[in-house]
């Protein structure tokens, strides 16, 4: 029978607990994204083997899957002898992967300043640590929040994943639900909507980020 | 002398600028051969001629935006770039934390503007003299004031770079220049990107400041201009200085063929 | 060698795999592609009824996980009594997911022309059907070109979930081997390589094409 208030009743709590876990997930890979891909991008940009690291790094985890990685992360690290759970294994891949496209995202908003600013800021005396401190930084950030809330509601997605590794997260206890209880819509209605209010609520952080820090009209 | 501290040059201290044999190639592509190029206190030097005949090379090496391989560049007696040993006569490239101090001195403005885009007008024009020079908001934000007013923009100073015209935004970017105080202003070819009503606006801001005694290195093609406010007119082709003259001599009577053949093309384009 | 025993006795079994990820890939990247299209017009073009249904139809798809609508199909197929191959199933899922991304993606290529490409279309006298077909589209298509070709690496990369719904593809298939052979390692290093191969010369394409772009040609 779909659309069952009592059976939503007695769903919510596990599902909530289950969101407790995929918000732990997002937020933390979120956090640690915001820097290892801020390395990676650095190194990136340097010159000689670090650099060459970097870019290969950036191209193996953006073109695998999300879900290989999770299962190479899970199992190979058990077999080696170095189990891991499995929530620390899915935030190791989830990082892994995401910091790979946030590194893009970072590279693309520094070379998003022309070179024309460094210019101007020189030939105004800045030296390298005030012309980024005031010239560059600031334009770089401002052009990185839309891409990185994306990569932001990307992540809270994939984080969905880790079901696949036997963490009870909103989709591994929905899966659960579904196959005790038969409310296929009931469940399914209520998971969308948790996601749907969790990635909402980044893209309208990130719209009102965006309004504060916008100098282009 | 180490490097870290020029001491001044000795030699004619009533020039402002001074360039020696400086010469600076892109690969094969020698830009500069050699140009000497003085420019006495408080006078306006125009410098034309075709384009890619090195003209905003020379300028960009004046605040050593651009490298060069050869000869020195002095600002008011002190040396910025490279220093001469005074023993050996060695040329020798300066610290970078001195080229940025010389650069203070050296104002210029760019054909593009190159505005802040994330910063306010005022933000603009205060931003180096408060993070480079360490001078007092309140102290920076009143002479921006009175610089956008010279430039006819003390109702902008709120606005952001992408709301205003070419013409003005171009006039922030003389006041952000001066700002710095500098004892030298150049301008590369800074009404090249506007449209043709909007040319006005900044080249009488140009003409008030020359009148004011600042001392100006212009590149341009507006040979009213350089006609008018001119103090000496030099004539750039092929990476060297083919001829120099007040503009008088210059536009009636050039002594050689080059600058004669530019001339009349220029003015077939333009009707002046 | 002998470490790697494991994946030259399975290769053919993941080549296999891989033969029907691109398979399955393709067959979703057509519908998505067409259906994108129709959406990106329809929300340019569209009344405001047309306009506001897109628009919420790419918000909600956007902001749920590709694995919960798999999942949500898995166990709502049976129950509506369709008889549909899971195949297909996964397809339609894929399509119609992928084909909000593909939206996004048409309408910015549509969007980016300089309004004086409409204006000098209408200039020389075509109506709105030519003007389309004959000036916008063709332009459009190549500026869109380079993220397209990088969302369809990314399809690829999302066909791994359908192994979650128990559909046979390379992830399936390289999960099968670890099973029987229990050398996670190999197996999925060979899986994530056969996945990079296709992903990466196709994001190599997006790359070659965003140049020409840019080139201006």
């Amino acid at each position: 029978m779909p659309f069952d208030p009592n059976f939503i009743r007695r769903l919510l709590p596990a599902l909530l607990e289950g969101a407790e876990i995929t918000i732990e997930l997002s937020v933390l890979t979120i956090a640690i994204c915001l820097v290892w891909g801020l390395l990676v991008a650095l190194a990136n940009a340097t010159r000689g083997p670090l650099a060459w690291l970097a870019a290969a790094y950036i191209q193996i985890v953006r073109n695998t899957p999300l879900l290989i990685q999770m299962y190479l992360v899970y199992f190979g690290l058990g077999f080696a002898g170095l189990p891991l759970s499995g929530f620390m294994c899915g935030l190791l891949a989830l990082c892994l992967q995401n910091g790979g496209y946030v590194a893009e995202i970072y590279r693309g908003g520094l070379q998003s300043v022309s070179a024309r600013q460094y210019e101007s800021g020189r030939a105004l005396g800045m030296r390298r640590w005030t012309l980024y401190r005031v010239v560059v930084l600031p334009q770089v950030i401002a052009r990185v929040i839309p891409p990185l809330a994306n990569q932001g509601i990307s992540i809270i997605k994939d984080t969905s994943q880790v079901a696949a590794i036997a963490v009870m997260d909103i989709m591994k206890v929905a899966q659960i639900w579904v196959e005790s209880s038969a409310n296929t819509y009931d469940v399914f209605l209520t998971v969308g909507l948790i996601y749907l209010s969790l990635t909402t609520i980044v893209s309208f952080g990130a719209r009102f980020a965006e309004r504060r820090l916008a100098f282009v009209a | 002398m180490p490097d870290t501290e020029p001491g001044r040059m000795a030699t004619m201290p009533r020039l402002m600028l001074e360039m020696r044999g400086v010469a600076k190639r892109f690969g094969a592509n020698e830009v500069l051969r050699g140009v000497s190029l003085s420019v006495p206190r408080g006078q306006t030097v125009v410098v034309i001629g075709p384009s890619g005949s090195g003209k905003t090379t020379l300028l960009r090496c004046i605040n050593m935006l651009e490298d060069y391989e050869a000869g020195i560049v002095a600002v008011d007696g002190v040396p910025i770039g490279y220093a001469v040993d005074e023993k050996s006569g060695r040329r020798q490239r300066m610290a970078e934390r001195a080229i940025a101090a010389a650069r203070e001195t050296i104002g210029i403005v760019f054909q593009s503007y190159n505005l802040f885009p994330h910063m306010s007008v005022l933000s603009n024009i205060i931003a180096a003299p408060i993070r480079v020079k360490g001078v007092s908001r309140p102290q920076a934000e009143t002479r921006a004031r009175e610089l956008l007013a010279m430039v006819g923009l003390s109702d902008k100073e709120k606005e952001y770079p992408a709301r205003l015209s070419g013409g003005q935004q171009q006039r922030v970017a003389i006041a952000r220049a001066l700002a710095m105080e500098p004892k030298i202003m150049l301008f590369d070819e800074v009404t090249s990107a506007l449209d043709p009503e909007l040319v006005g606006e900044v080249l009488a801001a140009m003409r008030q400041l020359a009148r004011d005694g600042m001392t100006m290195v212009v590149v341009t093609h507006e040979m009213s201009f350089a006609r008018d406010v001119a103090d000496r007119v030099v004539f750039m082709d092929g990476g060297v200085i083919v001829e120099e003259g007040p503009p008088e001599t210059m536009f009636s009577t050039p002594k050689t063929e080059r600058v004669r053949q530019f001339l009349k093309r220029h003015n077939d384009r333009y009707r002046i | 060698m002998r470490t790697f025993a494991p994946l030259i006795h399975g290769y053919w079994y993941l080549l296999r795999g891989a033969g029907m990820t691109l398979l399955m890939a393709g067959a979703s990247v057509v519908p998505a592609t067409l259906l994108g299209m129709l959406f990106a017009l329809g929300q340019i073009f569209g009344g405001r009824i047309s306009r506001a249904a897109i628009v919420t139809y790419i918000f909600v798809v956007r902001g749920i996980p590709l694995l919960v609508l798999l999942t949500f199909v898995y166990y709502l197929l049976p129950l509506t009594g369709i008889d549909l191959p899971p195949f297909w199933g996964v397809v339609l899922v894929m399509a119609c997911y992928y084909a909000a991304f593909m939206a996004e993606v048409f309408r910015a290529g549509i969007l980016s022309l300089p309004q004086a490409q409409w204006d000098a279309a209408r200039g020389l006298g075509m109506n709105r059907r030519q003007m389309l077909w004959i000036v916008i589209f063709p332009q459009a298509f190549r500026l869109a070109a380079p993220p397209f070709v990088n969302l369809c690496a990314n399809l690829i990369k999302a066909t791994s979930l359908v192994s979650v719904v128990g559909l046979w593809e390379l992830t399936m298939a390289s999960r099968e081997i670890v099973e029987r052979t229990l050398a996670p390692f190999q197996i999925f290093i060979g899986a994530a390589f056969l996945y990079f191969c296709m992903c990466f010369a196709l994001s190599r394409y997006g790359k070659y094409l965003e140049g020409r772009v840019l080139a201006g040609h």
